[in-house]
């Protein structure tokens, strides 16, 4: 335990964002952002982060008009001397929702597509590629398949395949960090409610340094340094958790030739910010890159794992999945248009029918994004045993990933004139 | 000296609008330095703050009720602070006369000025453009950060911090030389009246070519 903070194991990092004083006006915008109550400091004073209810998302930094929060950890120089080392593999982890926003720091319009000029652009930097969404394709098979289990464990009893627990409905998503950090240290009696699934990043960086290091790289696993490349500053955070230490344990007992100190899955992490840092910095013009290919195995891919950097993409590719493993056979139209959009809470009830029990299952599913506006309602209605939803998906910032705290800071303003109208100075 | 010797230089409306202006002015220049420095403890800042808040919503409304109510006294103000003529180079050659009547009690040429003299304009200017600015961001930077893009809502901050910077440096000279011409001071702040001597030595143009005798 850190010692000055109370919610933060050895090895995490505590607090991912902090404000710069002398930027801070106190003009309070950055609260009516903060999902957990996280930032201290009364009207005109200067704005602190209590790193112990801070969850790391990012929206205040985003969000503030005067650009006072900033990131505690920047990593580009690190990556930049790893990719100048010619002994070492490094894994570049491209997330889905960066390549529609990593155009505009290059000039490029908001919202341009940019994955082959991004492939291309960090292979000259001297990346190897792995999308991220290979990663959310392994994740949405764990995720789903382990809804089914839980959901015919309550339903028909079913026991584990391999003993051991089985979790309880309503299953919630755990892709995001702060999502899973806010129930850690907000609702920690429905830590048992999360998907036991990594999230992308973290299946890619184990995968990246066991099955990628021995049949895709052919190089030692400790030489293998992997970059998660986020829309995300929690991804920081979820990188320098301990439990995910998951290729160093697999590679010792396998008998691998593993150092004594363990090895993150993930080495590094650089939001779509950093990256177009980095790209700079190595005077790499993205905009300019012609299109190219990612060129190994982890650069291919669903449309399931694509559409996880919306809010209720995790959800449409899980009932995708579930639908196809309980019926045994294929989805006519695939689309799920019930979770899709920007409504804060969406919810939908899809019947089905379980081949392997012979019976019809309804499954209903919620999908909540902006958890700040949102979330509250529906753990409160878990916590009391009253909730409708077997499965609900949940992603803290507004709109899902690509509104992620680490993606380009919007320089056209946005519009919630209407919630600041009422308040004022006396919010 | 008799009733008749005294001219009105400061109608009641004018007279009005500065009490407000004066209060509210150096009420926001207090808090803001306070604010800028962060002099004080949390709740103190707090405090200052809220103040900081309610002198600039006084400010606005006695900018925008003189505006409205005083329009001709606001067109009359802009046109003699952007009237200028040779005079006023002159007037700047010699500051007026006053760093050699205060410093070193000599009493030099100075050409002859209307209602405002050089200096005066130069701070009449800069009240008007610097103290619109200081509203206008002043609103945002409080009701609607969020309203504007980021990289204006970093600019109009630096223009609200420059503006007040310069208004309260000017600050300070417009307090010492009201108080040092004292007439013009009590007319300010009592009956709006100065002695006619007084006027026709220091605005002489103003005397000559704009006053009229009523009655």
């Amino acid at each position: 335990m850190n010692q000055e903070t109370k919610t933060y194991r050895k090895g995490e990092i505590p607090g991912i964002i902090a404000i710069n004083a002398r930027e801070c006006k106190g003009c309070d915008a950055c609260k009516r952002f903060c999902p957990t109550g996280a930032i201290t400091g009364m009207f005109g004073t200067t704005h602190r982060v209590d790193v112990d209810r801070c969850i790391s998302c990012g929206q205040c930094l985003i969000n503030c008009p005067f650009g006072a929060p900033y990131e505690t950890v920047d990593p580009v120089d690190e990556v930049a001397a790893k990719l100048a080392d010619k002994h070492v593999t490094v894994v570049g982890i491209i997330a889905p929702a960066v390549r529609v926003a990593i155009g505009e720091p290059f000039g490029m319009p908001a919202g341009s597509l940019v994955t082959g000029k991004m492939y291309s652009a960090m292979k000259k930097a001297g990346f190897v590629i792995l999308d991220n969404n290979f990663a959310a394709d392994l994740t949405i098979m764990e995720e789903g398949t382990e809804f089914i289990q839980r959901a015919r464990h309550a339903l028909f009893g079913e026991k584990a395949e391999h003993g051991g627990g089985i979790g309880p409905l309503p299953q919630f998503t755990s892709c995001c960090p702060a999502w899973v950090r806010f129930v850690e240290t907000n609702y920690p009696a429905l830590i048992p409610n999360l998907s036991s699934a990594k999230s992308p990043q973290q299946m890619a960086g184990a995968v990246a340094k066991t099955y990628g290091a021995a049949q895709v790289f052919n190089v030692a696993p400790e030489s293998v340094y992997t970059v998660g490349i986020m829309p995300c500053t929690a991804k920081k955070f979820e990188a320098s958790r301990p439990e995910f230490q998951s290729a160093w344990h697999f590679t010792k007992e396998k008998g691998g030739s593993a150092p004594s100190a363990p090895y993150p899955d993930i080495d590094a992490v650089l939001t779509t910010r950093d990256l177009a840092r980095l790209l700079k910095k190595m005077k790499i013009n993205l905009a300019a890159e012609n299109d190219a290919e990612g060129g190994t195995l982890f650069a291919e891919y669903t449309g399931a794992g694509t559409i996880f950097g919306n809010t209720g993409g995790v959800m449409e590719a899980a009932l995708r999945t579930a639908w196809v493993v309980l019926t045994g056979t294929p989805l006519s139209k695939i689309e799920f248009t019930a979770v899709r959009g920007l409504k804060g809470v969406k919810s939908a009830a899809v019947t089905l029918r379980d081949r392997k029990y012979g019976k019809e299952v309804t499954v209903k599913v919620a999908v909540v994004h902006d958890i700040r506006a949102n979330i509250r309602p529906i753990v409160e209605e878990v916590m009391a045993g009253r909730s409708p939803y077997h499965f609900i998906e949940v992603m803290n910032c507004p709109g899902g990933c690509i509104n992620g705290g680490g993606q380009p800071v919007c320089d056209t303003g946005s519009s919630w004139i209407g919630r600041v109208l009422p308040s004022f100075a006396w919010s | 000296m008799t009733e008749s010797s005294f001219i009105l230089k400061h109608p009641l409306r004018v007279r009005v609008f500065h009490y407000l202006l004066a209060a509210s002015f150096l009420t926001l220049a207090v808090t803001g330095i306070m604010l800028y420095f962060k002099l004080l403890a949390e709740p103190a800042m707090n405090t200052a703050m809220q103040v900081h808040v309610v002198a600039g919503v006084v400010l606005t409304m006695d900018a925008l009720a003189f505006f409205f109510l005083a329009f001709d006294r606001v067109v009359l103000f802009t046109k003699r602070t952007f009237t200028f003529s040779g005079n006023d180079i002159k007037w700047f050659a010699v500051l007026g006369g006053y760093p050699q009547k205060i410093l070193l009690h000599k009493k030099v040429d100075v050409p002859p000025m209307g209602k405002y003299n050089a200096g005066q304009k130069l701070f009449g200017i800069c009240v008007l453009v610097g103290g619109t600015l200081l509203i206008l961001s002043g609103w945002v930077l409080w009701a609607l950060p969020h309203a504007v893009p980021h990289g204006a809502a970093s600019m109009i901050g630096s223009i609200h911090l420059y503006a007040s910077w310069v208004l309260i440096l000017f600050l300070f000279v417009h307090l010492f030389l009201g108080i040092y011409m004292w007439d013009d001071f009590k007319a300010m702040f009592v009956d709006g009246r100065i002695p006619y001597e007084d006027a026709a030595e220091k605005a002489p143009l103003w005397v000559k070519n704009d006053l009229r005798r009523l009655g």
